[in-house]
């Protein structure tokens, strides 16, 4: 509650629009960490256990697996936009940390990374309805 | 109108855990959540804790988690926040009784920073001249009234006690960039220690709480960049 779990009181009840931003960066960090981190282990399977690896690539291949990296695919956008936004904050423009300004660049990166990735949403999309319903 | 309003209750000498009660209450949609607060502990239950002095806006004290977001309930309207009013207590410092936090964690990280005028030259005869535009280099800062909405609308001070928050850089800042103080130097090595500014994420929860519209996430930039370039400018 309130007094003995802070953080996580925080991170799921508070309400403020840079905290969108933060949250977001977060998760969206430690779903691309995850990604890595089973793409390197499958990868490994090729020399470890090459029987092993064709499994993996079916997996890869499942519907449930497709759908998690098309959102793989905005996580990379908007992990990079607001890293990106970040960075030209900090290093170079920090009288842009003033409240209006940062309120609009955080709604601004979400957009930009929606509008990057609704591209390669509607391939990959387009691709699982190929493959898994019309017999591609 | 009518206004329902939840509030947080915790005695920690005597509740196992926290509940909240609920006041359905009528008001004015120019009331003030303190005027409710007022209400609820003159008509409906004299046990309510909170903290409250001057109630309007100058003192600090009634700073709370109104509807999710750090306020001052001297400072929020009614029709502002709507029907139905959750109110909590500040997030990341112990609960003392319903909504009274302890503050002393958040004065510590305070006096840390020298937040006091520095200047080791005798006095002159009358006053330390500065132009308007030095004056004007740390106004915003000046603004601050140690309410603590900052500082526990952090999301890195809620995991770590330990880094001084934004009030406390504010606090700095007000110093660090007077021209007629002395010890920018040795409060900017304070700042750059573990618990200082690059604990920061700049996520700006800060910068909206603030009830007196500090641009503090901006402060704390200036603060950072101060420290790397050691210049004041």
């Amino acid at each position: 509650m309130a007094s003995r779990h802070p953080a996580l009181e925080g991170y799921t009840r508070y309400r403020a629009v840079g905290q969108l931003a933060f949250l977001l960066h977060r998760i969206t960090g430690l779903g691309i960490l995850l990604f890595l981190v089973i793409h390197i282990i499958d990868t490994s399977f090729v020399y470890f256990a090459p029987e092993l690896y064709d499994e993996a690539i079916q997996i890869y291949r499942s519907i449930p697996f497709m759908i998690g990296e098309i959102f793989l695919v905005w996580s990379v956008f908007y992990h990079g936009f607001n890293g990106i936004r970040i960075i030209i904050f900090d290093l170079w423009k920090p009288e842009w940390w003033e409240k209006d300004i940062a309120v609009k660049s955080v709604y601004w990166t979400l957009a930009l990374s929606i509008l990057a990735w609704l591209p390669a949403a509607y391939i990959m999309g387009r691709a699982i309805i190929e493959n898994h319903f019309m017999g591609g | 109108m009518k206004v329902t309003l939840k509030v947080f209750r915790y005695n920690p000498e005597t509740d196992q855990r926290p509940r909240y009660d609920i006041f359905h209450l009528e008001a004015d949609p120019n009331d003030r959540v303190l005027d409710l607060l007022e209400k609820v502990k003159a008509e409906h239950d004299g046990s309510l804790a909170y903290r409250r002095s001057c109630a309007h806006g100058v003192c600090g004290s009634d700073g709370m988690r109104i509807n999710g977001r750090n306020r001052l309930a001297c400072k929020t309207l009614v029709k502002d926040v709507g029907t139905t009013i959750v109110v909590e207590p500040m997030l990341g410092l112990p609960v003392q009784k319903d909504l009274i936090v302890d503050m002393e964690p958040f004065f510590e990280a305070y006096r840390k920073v020298m937040p006091w005028f520095i200047n080791n030259d005798p006095p002159p005869e009358k006053e330390r001249l500065q132009t308007p535009e030095e004056r004007a280099r740390f106004d915003d800062t000046t603004k601050c009234i140690l309410c603590a909405c900052c500082t526990t609308s952090c999301p890195v001070f809620w995991a770590d006690g330990s880094y001084f928050g934004p009030a406390a850089i504010v606090n700095a800042h007000r110093f660090i960039f007077d021209s007629r103080d002395q010890a920018a130097a040795e409060r900017l090595s304070i700042l750059a220690q573990e618990e200082g500014v690059w604990r920061c994420r700049t996520s700006f929860n800060c910068t909206e709480a603030c009830p007196r519209e500090i641009q503090i996430t901006k402060a704390i930039a200036e603060v950072k960049r101060a420290i790397i370039t050691g210049r004041l400018d």
